[in-house]
């Protein structure tokens, strides 16, 4: 067919079958679904709303109840024949060998160190990108540090081995200075899995961070300066206040962030550092048989890790209303 | 004072940018050391760790098989994340906040629970370990993150071109397809890319729910424990060269989407 032709043909066509999305809605199969799907507006939110219901209740609170469900079974998986039973025992075991529990509140415990020491660390941070940079260099420094965020979590923790390791770039500088004679054995203890946690939830503990100070308006310190509040007065008084939102939601990330690391306590810690992360994986390495168990236990992290952080939240929007007064 | 703050922060500032960079940076020079103990100083160097694991079939074989993970995840999590947000964002309905709350749920879990939960979830669905299973939770992992990313680009989507379009004679679907479909492209290229990168990233989903066959991340694990060498350190390069270029390259592509 010639150009010419097509082009006839095309105009002889009534305008709405010109175009490809013409053709399809005067297509007999796409003219009968539309009919279907928007035959009243009930309907329509019905075909538009049963996947992602599903889907929410399937995929993401069914792995959680089935998790519930196992952890409150006696035996699992189910031998055939046999009937199940419901149990609270593999809660109970939690509490009776000292090899659990004390996992766990060491876990608790390192994770608020370490959520303390990141904000520490980021907050300055933070500070200098949002009140001493031109809008300008603003997004390039930032971006900076996104870079190294991108990697994954294994290399990162694979780099801040060979950082802290007995011939790891620490103690050799440190040697090479004259401080030490023999290197300082960092690794496999609290203070590489520290550095390595720290490392990689920094990002999450920056950007709340830097999107509350960008949001506090500079008049705010200005007028505290006119009204003769020194810095450290104007940093206590009015920044500190004002971004205790940001404060409260990185750390409320990066807290549960690093109660759920598996891979970097096993790489950088010792046995003295055993977290409870390692403690539920154990369950799932040896045969099923203990599935319930490593359930009940990470039900047990879940709640507790999802109760401290709420009572964080409620302690810093107590802190916050009784600013403002 | 205000000026020796200033330069009181930005050192404070570039001290940090090398305490992010320079553990990446000997991780990547450790990878031409021409000796097979990792550790200061480096004497020499060589590239025979690049060129062994370019022919290596395993790192080659966990490299690909990262990579497919990535992105049939990726294409799960759009589709659905997708269709979530356009249910959830700009109407108001019974249930919508449980829905929501519902939603975000998996990227609020600690990553040790829910490797956990989708293992034994898998289990119930009868889901044996291995690609299926590490895709299907890789997939629910991350839509959370497409939802809220296609929620932000599409509240900002001007009401009057949807309501032009039905004027015009469009049906919902076609005004879908046309005009708000378009109008997400951006958000659901940068969600794309954010879920590549987490799912080639990920190691404790992959890990308890992985089969015979490791991911990259799972083959650098094993190898760390069973003793280190400048072999990973070309493995662990690789990786994070490919990661940091897509990062920097969907930052861009996100800002440029931010300007239009």
């Amino acid at each position: 067919m010639t150009y010419e032709a097509t082009a006839r043909k095309d105009s002889a066509a009534p305008a709405s079958e010109r175009t490809f999305w013409g053709r399809l809605s005067g297509w007999g199969p796409y003219m009968a679904l539309a009919t279907f799907v928007t035959a009243s507006p009930r309907r329509q939110f019905l075909l538009l709303a049963i996947f992602p219901v599903l889907w929410v209740l399937t995929q993401h609170v069914g792995p959680m109840l089935q998790m519930l469900r196992v952890s409150l079974t006696d035996a699992y998986p189910v031998a055939p024949g046999v009937e199940q039973h419901l149990t609270i025992e593999h809660y109970l075991k939690f509490f009776q060998d000292q090899l659990f529990w004390q996992p766990f509140f060491r876990t608790l415990s390192f994770a608020t160190v370490f959520t303390f020491c990141t904000l520490l660390l980021t907050y300055p941070v933070a500070y200098f990108l949002a009140r001493h940079v031109s809008p300008k260099n603003r997004m390039l420094l930032l971006l900076l540090l996104l870079i190294p965020f991108w990697v994954g979590e294994i290399v990162r923790t694979f780099a801040i081995m060979i950082l802290l390791g007995n011939t790891g770039a620490v103690n050799l500088v440190l040697k090479w200075l004259g401080l030490i004679d023999r290197p300082i054995p960092f690794m496999y203890t609290s203070f590489s899995m520290g550095v390595g946690i720290v490392y990689l939830t920094a990002l999450y503990m920056l950007l709340p961070l830097y999107s509350a100070l960008e949001k506090l308006p500079k008049s705010y310190n200005e007028a505290a300066a006119d009204l003769g509040a020194g810095a450290w007065t104007r940093f206590r008084r009015v920044t500190l206040p004002l971004t205790l939102e940001g404060i409260s939601s990185g750390c409320t990330l990066v807290f549960l962030i690093s109660t759920g690391f598996y891979a970097t306590p096993v790489l950088l810690g010792g046995p003295s550092t055993t977290v409870f992360a390692e403690t539920i994986g154990g369950f799932f390495h040896v045969a099923g048989d203990q599935w319930p168990t490593g359930a009940a236990f990470a039900i047990i992290m879940f709640v507790a890790a999802l109760l401290l952080t709420a009572s964080f939240q409620k302690i810093m929007t107590l802190l916050r209303k009784g600013d403002t007064r | 004072m205000t000026r020796h703050n200033r330069i009181l922060l930005s050192c404070v500032y570039w001290a940090f940018v090398a305490y992010v960079f320079i553990p990446l940076i000997l991780m990547v020079m450790m990878g031409f050391k021409d000796s097979k103990f990792i550790g200061f100083p480096i004497k020499s160097w060589t590239l025979d760790w690049y060129t062994g694991v370019m022919g290596d079939a395993e790192t080659l074989t966990a490299f690909g098989y990262s990579v497919a993970i990535a992105v049939l995840s990726t294409v799960v999590s759009i589709l659905v994340g997708t269709w979530i947000a356009v249910l959830l964002e700009g109407r108001s309905f019974w249930g919508r906040a449980a829905i929501f709350g519902m939603t975000v749920l998996p990227a609020l879990i600690p990553g040790i629970i829910s490797a956990i939960a989708f293992r034994i979830y898998a289990r119930l669905l009868g889901i044996e370990p291995g690609m299926g299973a590490i895709i299907w939770s890789h997939a629910v992992h991350n839509v959370p993150f497409v939802v809220l990313v296609v929620m932000a680009r599409l509240s900002t989507l001007p009401k009057s071109q949807i309501e032009a379009a039905r004027d015009l004679g469009a049906d919902p679907l076609i005004a879908f397809l046309r005009i708000t479909f378009p109008y997400l492209v951006p958000a659901i290229m940068g969600a794309s890319i954010f879920c590549l990168l987490l799912s080639f990233d990920d190691f404790v989903r992959s890990f308890f729910l992985g089969g015979y066959e490791p991911t990259l991340p799972v083959l650098i694990f094993a190898k760390l424990k069973s003793g280190m060498s400048p072999e990973i350190n070309a493995i662990a390069t690789v990786a994070l060269i490919l990661t940091a270029l897509i990062g920097v390259w969907a930052e861009r592509f996100t800002r440029r989407m931010n300007k239009d």
